[in-house]
């Protein structure tokens, strides 16, 4: 019975990492390419120089708190979204439609059209010069990385909404009910009542979001281009950068598993975490 | 993704499913006329760079060349195409780690030094030449970034795209100039006068991925810095700081660009040309002529030599080298897991006959690399001779596998130092800081090479 997904899973999962773990640990570049199993075994020095030699742990700072930052701010707007959007109202349908649009749209489509927004000359720094504030540059420099925060906050917020919009749909009729004849206010009510039922979407939502922005290689690799400037030089451009524009697999290998590890830590105590939380399915009664 | 994938089982089901046919041609016949290969039933299957000026008239090519060459040898041609450099290369790691893929190989002469590396290419002896014609058939300077030298070399050179100036001749003769100055220095002091109001003496893409390193390249180059000197990195000396100082000095000191450039790419720059918002268009190739042709400077644009005299100079420095532009544009390699080599020669040699190569400049206006050919237009159109003269003196950028990451610092100095440009001023302490951080990258690089 385990056997499908067994077999699933070592193909998927089991085998791609193990070659990973093998090319980090041999000198595979574009002079060895060719013969690549008989690429000469250097032992840990891709990681060695990972760590010293390269911007590795600088692009982990900024993929990781730009994650970080994305998910503080996407989701009080995705709850605040399916709130308004959950009861029934003329035009919801159509509302709820709208609010989908940022996320449905391919990611390169998302930058393209943002980084022509945000040239020096272009439609935000236009806007801005309106109320009078100087735009400066969006796409270099230190306000790149607000920018990029800024854009995929844009994209990704509804995948919040969607999450919190099917959790509030398990909430039981018996408990709206209850809340309205005992006379809870609404923030109580919201507080109190409906927030418990979440949890458990939220922490889903909280950690797919995480890993998604950390992986995200297609908006910052539109928006900003190669080479990427050190404001926005997150982990996937650079591994991408040494791995296929100087072909250095074994280093980009090293960087990968290293960045694998140090992101499995934090999300195995988080996981473990969450999990003895969803043992309660509401508010105890 | 996909469908390059499901491409790639394809062609390579296609080449391993067919049984090798005793092909007749070996042994070199001397002459100039290579013998007849018989291709009854096999397809070659070629990678070529997508069109995006010309997608339909690529796609109408396609067919042609297939068609004739099934005439010729009895075999058809399949084209398979990617869309950037970065594609490109992504095609040719797969292709040599897994030993299959297609035959041919369009390659941009700059990357030809990378490819060369992996070592999964035929390379061009006697014979091979003969089968596409000799040597002498090719523009000389074209041949320069076949190899690393003439007994190791990989590519036939198929198309170039040479870079050249352009220049907006009605702003030139209100401002009682004659034609553009051959120094940077003078080309900066003319963008002066010809800055007034919203019109501008320059249009640079500081933001390009591709465009700043042609510039101080061709600077170092002209100062007699090659910046790669037998395995050692040049980048520190300071002829490659002055050029990044001029470089830079057009928007900070001179101020002879748009401010806005800092963030424009290279079509952003043809743009502002085209509309006659400048002057000068540097580092721009006769691909151009296709947008400015249906722009509001038609027929009031001309081509011109890119400068020759480095900056700080008034004339050429004694070890100056005369480059007034990359090799640039599409060398040709068959890759040696290919089971169809003398079909693939065969192709190669048909592509670059004067009359294939007539076709090609005349749908997709890239300069043939075949001498005839080239004579022929340099001949006819005045518009492109000073492009057919700027091929007949261009320079290849270092032939080594490290090319690829000494280009992306270059790049890297340009792209880390454009928030100081867009806030007015750098200062060369930065400049030398950014340049020593390329340095070392490139040194690292070139101390990589097996």
């Amino acid at each position: 019975m385990l056997a499908p997904g067994g077999i699933l899973m070592v193909l998927v999962i089991v085998i791609p990492v193990a070659l990973a773990l093998y090319i980090s640990l041999v000198d595979l570049d574009q002079y060895t390419l060719r013969q690549w199993i008989s690429a000469p075994f250097i032992g840990l020095q891709n990681y060695v120089e990972a760590a010293t030699a390269s911007p590795m742990f600088h692009a982990v700072g900024i993929s990781v708190s730009f994650a970080l930052i994305v998910e503080v701010i996407t989701l009080p707007v995705g709850v605040a979204a399916a709130l308004a959007a959950q009861n029934r109202f003329r035009g919801r349908a159509f509302v709820r439609s709208v609010f989908l649009i940022p996320y449905v749209l391919p990611a390169f489509v998302v930058g393209t059209v943002w980084r022509t927004m945000l040239q020096p000359n272009g439609v935000v720094n236009n806007l801005l010069d309106v109320v009078g504030i100087d735009g400066g540059l969006w796409l270099n420099g230190p306000q790149s990385y607000w920018a990029l925060i800024a854009v995929q906050a844009w994209s990704s917020w509804p995948f919040f909404y969607l999450l919190v919009l099917s959790g509030l749909q398990s909430v039981d009729n018996e408990v709206h009910e209850a809340a309205a004849i005992d006379g809870a206010g609404w923030w109580t009510k919201l507080r109190y009542v409906i927030f418990p039922y979440l949890r458990g979407p939220v922490a889903l939502a909280l950690i797919i979001s995480f890993l998604h922005n950390i992986n995200s290689f297609t908006l910052p690799f539109v928006l900003f281009g190669v080479p990427a400037p050190t404001d926005v030089e997150v982990l996937p451009v650079l591994t991408y950068i040494a791995s296929f524009q100087s072909f250095r697999f074994g280093l980009s290998a090293a960087m990968a598993v290293f960045s694998l590890v140090l992101i499995a830590i934090p999300l195995a105590i988080y996981l473990r975490a969450v999990k003895l939380d969803t043992g309660d399915e509401g508010p105890k009664r | 993704m996909k469908a390059r994938k499901v491409l790639g089982v394809v062609a390579g089901a296609a080449i391993l499913g067919l049984a090798l046919q005793g092909c007749s041609s070996d042994g070199s016949s001397g002459g100039s006329s290579p013998e007849a290969v018989d291709g009854t039933g096999k397809t070659l299957n070629v990678l070529i760079a997508a069109n995006t000026l010309y997608p339909t008239e690529q796609k109408a090519w396609f067919d042609d060349v297939s068609a004739k060459f099934e005439k010729e040898t009895g075999a058809k041609v399949a084209f398979e195409t990617f869309a950037s450099a970065n594609d490109e290369l992504t095609k040719i790691q797969t292709s040599v780690l897994s030993g299959q893929g297609p035959d041919v190989y369009s390659l941009g002469t700059t990357f030809t030094p990378t490819a060369y590396s992996t070592g999964a290419f035929v390379k061009l002896g006697d014979k091979q030449w003969d089968q596409v014609g000799g040597r002498d058939r090719f523009v000389p300077a074209t041949l320069g970034i076949a190899g690393p030298d003439k007994d190791n070399e990989i590519a036939v050179p198929l198309s170039s795209r040479p870079f050249v100036l352009a220049y907006n001749t009605e702003l030139l003769a209100a401002a009682g100039i004659d034609k553009p100055a051959d120094s940077w220095d003078g080309l900066a002091e003319q963008a002066k006068q010809l800055t007034t109001g919203d019109q501008y003496g320059m249009a640079v893409a500081y933001a390009d991925s591709f465009d700043p390193w042609k510039f101080i390249w061709g600077m170092s180059l002209q100062a007699g810095n090659p910046l790669v000197d037998d395995g050692k990195a040049t980048l520190d000396d300071a002829t490659t700081a002055a050029a990044y100082e001029a470089y830079f000095g057009w928007v900070t000191k001179d101020k002879i660009v748009d401010p806005a450039s800092v963030g424009w790419k290279n079509a952003q720059a043809v743009a502002a040309f085209a509309d006659g918002k400048a002057a000068f268009l540097p580092m721009t190739s006769a691909t151009s002529r296709v947008t400015l042709d249906q722009s509001a400077v038609a027929g009031k644009y001309a081509y011109a030599l890119l400068p020759l005299i480095p900056p700080g100079e008034t004339k050429a420095p004694g070890d100056s080298i005369e480059a007034a532009t990359i090799i640039s544009g599409d060398n040709i390699v068959v890759a040696n897991y290919s089971k169809n080599q003398d079909l693939a020669f065969a192709l190669i040699n048909m592509l670059t006959t004067p009359e294939q190569q007539k076709i090609y400049f005349d749908t997709f206006g890239e300069m043939p690399t075949n001498a005839e050919e080239a004579e022929a237009i340099q001949g006819d159109n005045e518009l492109l001779a000073p492009i057919v003269d700027a091929a007949a003196k261009a320079v290849g950028t270092p032939f080594t596998g490290a090319w690829g990451d000494i280009q992306l610092a270059l790049v890297n100095v340009v792209v880390q130092s454009i928030p100081a440009l867009q806030s007015g001023s750098i200062s060369d302490s930065e400049i030398e800081s950014q340049i020593k951080t390329a340095q070392d990258a490139a040194q690292a690089s070139l101390d990589r090479v097996k």
